[in-house]
């Protein structure tokens, strides 16, 4: 089923002089199509010049990561048959540097995870009762997709703000899961820092956005526990 | 050294800039919009090992299975190495199953007769009516991952990535080229840039580049749908082992199993919008081999363009060739200064840039070897960790 809606995008280039501003493109779409679909229609027929980021179409890139109708999703992953209403509104991720209307740029995402965190652990059991020839272990990638959606969303996190962020901690505590003593020193030393757990106030907005699942609140809690000899804090 | 401009910011010109970059050129790449938002990023996510092409396009075969063995190397973190498996339904499965098993033999690809029994305990998901296997080293990629992986080690060597700038001319003088004009989205401004020499990497878009200098290109986009649904089934690649066709690949990743895919050709590489009978189509074939996909639900579902080089001798557009060319215009066409890499796979993007990188290098007049096949890569991570810090704009409030 065909249907007409409205985007209200937020434009804007840092150093233009023009402000900040609405933008809104009238567009027919289709009961399946995605916020992504769209924005690519009105770049392809409307606006070349709208700038969003997006790579994989199906939640695994990370790069989609935006503001619909005020809330962190992925643009990919999210349809627009869900919204009442004639009108999806879409801003860029609050907390990172804007590089031009819905894209931002990601640096300060990485400022706290290693380069060398392994991405890769070991596949969920499907039931199997043989190894292929020549496979240790099944293996698939980490659950987090590194979209940026819960620092965007952490009341506590951002780019001027000390705390390093549900999704390096998750990340953090994922690495601590696969290493050995006394390798796991630097990494509860790096959890329990001035910008570590100590900063995470417990909100769960990072748990509730995130798109794949990786519920970084409860990393956190993991690590609060550790820290704290095995209290579990209330 | 020379300053040399890629257009295109997918894998071919992420491999590119890695082995230009290396080999000591000065390299700058212009993207139109972010980099891997081409065809790289929404492909199927395998690592062929070559099995698929190896009946009936033996130097695609090749290159994948030398190929897929170097990126386990050079990028492992961008991989779910787990093998592959081609799954026999029907007696002319099984037949093909025995040509297949010789053509993997003879490019190379290792490759293992299974039983149904054996390929039930590897994978219980498959269909009770399987009748046999093969085991093949394919592997999932990390399609945005495995690009980025490249893009982190250019900049490191100092490439310079330009993304949201468009090529919107290439300036020819004396039939020469001199540069490029690009329109640069992220400050809405028009600028020219000189370079010595452009290589035209821009996937299905490259008939259209190529255009911008009054050149002919024989590129064709290939769309194909692909149909992602929730819930990791099988953690080894499954194939149909049948001659290439639609429908008859699942690649697991993640918690996601990504089926695919259809074919058809195109003039647009961007009026590529799935149909519907596409997503039906893959969907009912994919759940022949394991139904557990037939009930799932979908998260996604997209469709992206193939770079085929053009084939008037193919009877159908899945027997069009999955190997590359780089094109020298000079010899061609008369226009010095411009190189076209074309077709290829995201498997193969390194080979890519070796060929063009060593094209390059005889053009200028350089004898410098490639260094890519065992030169690890910088995690991907590391694009963004390098990036220059504090320069950067602010968001507004
Ligand atoms: C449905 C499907 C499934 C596939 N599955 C697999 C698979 O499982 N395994 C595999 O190995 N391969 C697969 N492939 C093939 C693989 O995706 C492609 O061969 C590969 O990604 C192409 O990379 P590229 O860099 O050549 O092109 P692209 O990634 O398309 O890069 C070209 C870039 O050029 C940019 N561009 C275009 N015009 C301009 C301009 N004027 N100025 C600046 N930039 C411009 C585009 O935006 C684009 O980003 C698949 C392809 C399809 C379509
Ligand atoms: S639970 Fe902690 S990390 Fe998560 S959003 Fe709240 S404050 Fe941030
Ligand atoms: S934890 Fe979830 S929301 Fe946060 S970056 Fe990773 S995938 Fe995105
Ligand atoms: S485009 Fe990759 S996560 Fe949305």
């Amino acid at each position: 089923m065909k249907r007409k809606i409205r985007l209200k995008i937020r434009r804007h280039r840092p150093g233009s002089e023009t402000p900040p501003r609405f933008e809104i493109f009238s567009l027919t779409i289709d009961a399946e199509s995605s916020v992504l679909d769209a924005l690519e229609m009105i770049q392809g027929g409307q606006d070349p010049s709208l700038m969003f980021r997006r790579s994989c179409h199906h939640s695994s890139c990370g790069t989609c990561g935006m503001l619909i109708n005020g809330d962190e999703r992925l643009a990919c992953v999210t349809r627009i048959s869900q919204f009442k209403g004639g009108t999806v509104t879409l801003e860029p991720l609050p907390g990172f540097p804007l590089l031009g209307d819905l894209a931002v740029d990601m640096t300060p995402f990485y400022r706290d995870i290693d380069e060398g965190w392994d991405y890769l652990r070991g596949a969920e059991n499907l039931g199997g009762t043989k190894l292929p020839d020549g496979v240790e272990r099944f293996e698939r990638f980490e659950n987090c997709i590194e979209c940026g959606c819960c620092v965007s969303a952490c009341p506590v996190a951002g780019e001027e703000k000390p705390f390093m962020g549900p999704a390096a901690l998750a990340a953090l505590n994922r690495e601590l899961q696969k290493t050995e003593e006394p390798a796991t020193l630097p990494l509860l030393e790096q959890a329990g820092s001035e910008r570590g757990e100590r900063l995470c106030n417990r909100t769960l907005a990072c748990s509730r956005v995130c798109p794949t699942a990786v519920y970084p609140a409860r990393h956190i809690l993991d690590l609060r526990t550790r820290l704290r000899g095995g209290r579990r804090e209330p | 050294m020379e300053h040399i401009i890629i257009i295109g910011g997918g894998g071919a010109g992420a491999a590119l800039a890695h082995d230009l970059t290396l080999r000591g050129f000065e390299v700058s790449l212009f993207e139109k919009g972010e980099l891997t938002s081409g065809t790289t990023g929404r492909h199927h996510g395998l690592l062929h090992s070559g099995a698929r092409y190896a009946v009936h396009d033996r130097a695609a075969a090749v290159e994948c299975i030398e190929e897929n063995r170097i990126l386990r190397t050079i990028a492992p973190q961008a991989l779910e190495q787990n093998d592959g498996l081609f799954v026999a339904l029907s007696q002319d499965d099984e037949e093909y199953g025995e040509t297949l098993l010789d053509a993997c033999r003879t490019s190379g690809i290792k490759a293992k007769k299974i039983s149904a029994a054996e390929a039930r305990a590897l994978e219980p998901a498959l269909t009770p009516e399987v009748r046999g296997a093969l085991q093949v080293p394919d592997a999932t990629m990390d399609a945005w991952r495995l690009a980025m992986y490249f893009f982190a080690t250019a900049r490191r060597s100092g490439a310079t990535f330009h993304p949201f700038c468009e090529v919107q001319g290439i300036d020819t003088r004396a039939g020469r080229v001199t540069g490029v004009e690009i329109i640069d989205y992220t400050a809405g401004k028009t600028r020219t840039v000189k370079g010595d020499l452009v290589v035209n990497a821009a996937g299905a878009w490259a008939g259209r580049v190529a255009a911008l200098a009054g050149i002919d290109v024989p590129i064709q986009p290939g769309p194909g749908v692909l149909v992602a649904v929730e819930g990791r089934v099988t953690n080894m690649v499954i194939n149909r082992m049948h001659p290439a066709g639609e429908g008859d690949i699942i690649v697991p990743q993640r918690g996601l199993s990504i089926l695919g895919t259809s074919l058809w050709l195109a003039d647009d590489p961007e009026d590529i919008s799935p149909p519907k009978e596409h997503v039906d189509r893959i969907t009912a074939l994919c759940a022949r081999m394991v139904p557990a996909v037939g009930e799932a639900a979908v998260r996604s579902v997209w469709s992206a363009a193939r770079p085929l080089i053009r084939d008037a001798e193919a009877s159908s557009p899945q027997q069009i060739s999955r190997t590359f060319e780089c094109y020298d215009h000079k010899v061609i066409h008369g226009v010095e200064g411009i190189v076209s890499l074309l077709g290829g796979k995201a498997t193969t993007v390194r080979a890519m840039a070796e060929k063009t990188a060593g094209l390059i290098c005889h053009k200028t007049g350089h004898e410098i070897p490639c260094r890519t096949r065992t030169t690890p890569l910088i995690p991907w991570r590391c694009f963004f960790s390098d990036a220059p810090r504090g320069g950067l704009p602010r968001s507004a409030p």
